[in-house]
């Protein structure tokens, strides 16, 4: 496992000359397609597209501005498909790797191998290395795909005086209510012996996650 | 066993008694509806005629209510049985020896199913815990951070759990841990005041 990451991590890195770049062996068809499109734009309707397409990586709704640029150039649906979504993969698989092992010279060599004029290099490039990475990678993480997670915890510690079986009960027990990301709620009793338990693991838990951050080889990094 | 070998043996017609309290409290306290009453007067007092077994029954499964409902101590207990061995149509002083002895071996389960017995939400039953190091995923490369997998089984006595699977990162444990840290010294504080 850690051998297979570590191939595919040198991978990226070295693949500055090979046909493709960070893109992988074979460049997809949709960027290729957008790669030989690209050389007709004229540097406006070029940003206009790059604007558009930052934009949905960062989960915008696009519909708008798209019908706005159709309805100001001449470019064709088919064409505009082909701009748009060659730019979104383009973009989408270099914001995807690290910056500490993707050089922007490489991206640049990448990008000139697929013939794409200079001038939009650079605005690519300004794009994946410059100060609006972390609002795409902000995006990355809040996309990816993870089970629901805790958004609230109340709780509340009852002890029960007398009940119909028990004059005297005064035993406390714990009732909890957890809402979570997906929207719902869960509300549950945990007696003390249980909460005990409940207690101890999350430390382990925590423990177990410290001693994993220490063990860096674990950590696919150069 | 090798004490109760040692203790004299039991008077005649205690051994049925005991293991009528027993039966009384499998069906009344944990929950075993398959004792009847037909099938505790056919295998421990067989001679008994039903009338005069319904209303041993009856004797003993009220004054073990008692008990448990007071959760009685044993001196309780003692001064309870003592009265009840002098009160007319009462018990012998054989039968309360019995009880006391069934009620020192019981008392604590029995509390403990009581108390069961009024808990109507879900119940924590059991949580199971995994911590995966996330590595790659569609839209970055490179994560390389822990999260932890919780699995709580939440569920009500004699139906079907519910499985809640969660994921948290570690602030998000730390939290959990702070929160549970919280609980724990408001119940340190309410035992120690009681």
């Amino acid at each position: 496992m850690a051998a297979a990451g570590k191939a595919v991590a040198y991978g990226h890195g070295e693949s500055g000359g090979g046909r493709g770049g960070f893109l992988g062996a074979r460049v997809p068809a949709e960027v290729e397609a957008m790669a030989r499109a690209v050389r007709e734009l004229d540097k406006e309707t070029f940003r206009r597209l790059l604007k558009v397409t930052v934009n949905a990586l960062e989960g915008k709704d696009c519909k708008e501005s798209v019908k706005l640029i159709a309805e100001s150039t001449n470019l064709s649906e088919e064409q505009l498909a082909f701009l748009i979504s060659g730019m979104y993969t383009l973009l989408r698989e270099a914001l995807r790797l690290p910056l500490s092992t993707f050089k922007q010279e490489v991206f640049k060599e990448d990008l000139k191998e697929l013939r794409i004029p200079e001038d939009f290099i650079t605005d690519f490039s300004s794009i994946v290395f410059g100060n609006r990475r972390p609002v795409s990678e902000g995006t990355a993480l809040t996309q990816r795909s993870r089970l629901p997670g805790v958004q609230d915890f109340k709780w509340r510690v009852d002890v029960a005086i007398s009940t119909s079986s028990l004059a005297r009960a005064l035993q406390p027990s714990i009732l909890m209510l957890l809402k979570l990301s997906d929207g719902t709620a869960h509300r549950f009793e945990v007696p003390v012996a249980k909460f005990q338990e409940l207690r101890y693991n999350v430390a382990l838990i925590l423990k177990e996650m410290n001693d994993l951050e220490k063990r860096s080889i674990l950590k696919i990094q150069d | 066993m090798a004490a109760a070998e040692q203790q004299p043996p039991p008077p005649e017609g205690c051994r049925p008694l005991s293991a009528l309290l027993g039966g009384i409290a499998q069906a009344a306290y944990y929950g075993k509806a398959g004792i009847t009453e037909e099938l505790l007067r056919g295998q421990l007092y067989p001679e008994a005629a039903p009338e005069e077994f319904r209303a041993l029954r009856a004797k003993m499964g009220g004054l073990l209510q008692s008990i448990a409902s007071a959760d009685m101590d044993l001196n309780q207990l003692e001064a309870f049985l003592t009265a009840q061995t002098k009160k007319q149509g009462g018990i012998t002083s054989d039968q309360a020896a019995v009880i006391a002895k069934f009620w020192k071996n019981h008392r604590i389960k029995i509390r403990e199913s009581l108390i069961n017995q009024s808990r109507w939400d879900n119940v924590l039953k059991n949580m199971n815990w995994r911590v995966d190091m996330k590595s790659q995923s569609r839209h970055i490369d490179q994560i390389n951070t822990p999260v932890a997998i919780v699995e709580m089984e939440l569920g009500k006595n004699g139906q079907e759990s519910e499985f809640l699977c969660l994921e948290f990162d570690e602030a998000k444990v730390n939290q959990m841990l702070k929160k549970l840290s919280e609980i724990e010294e408001s119940m340190t504080l309410l035992t120690q005041t009681t």
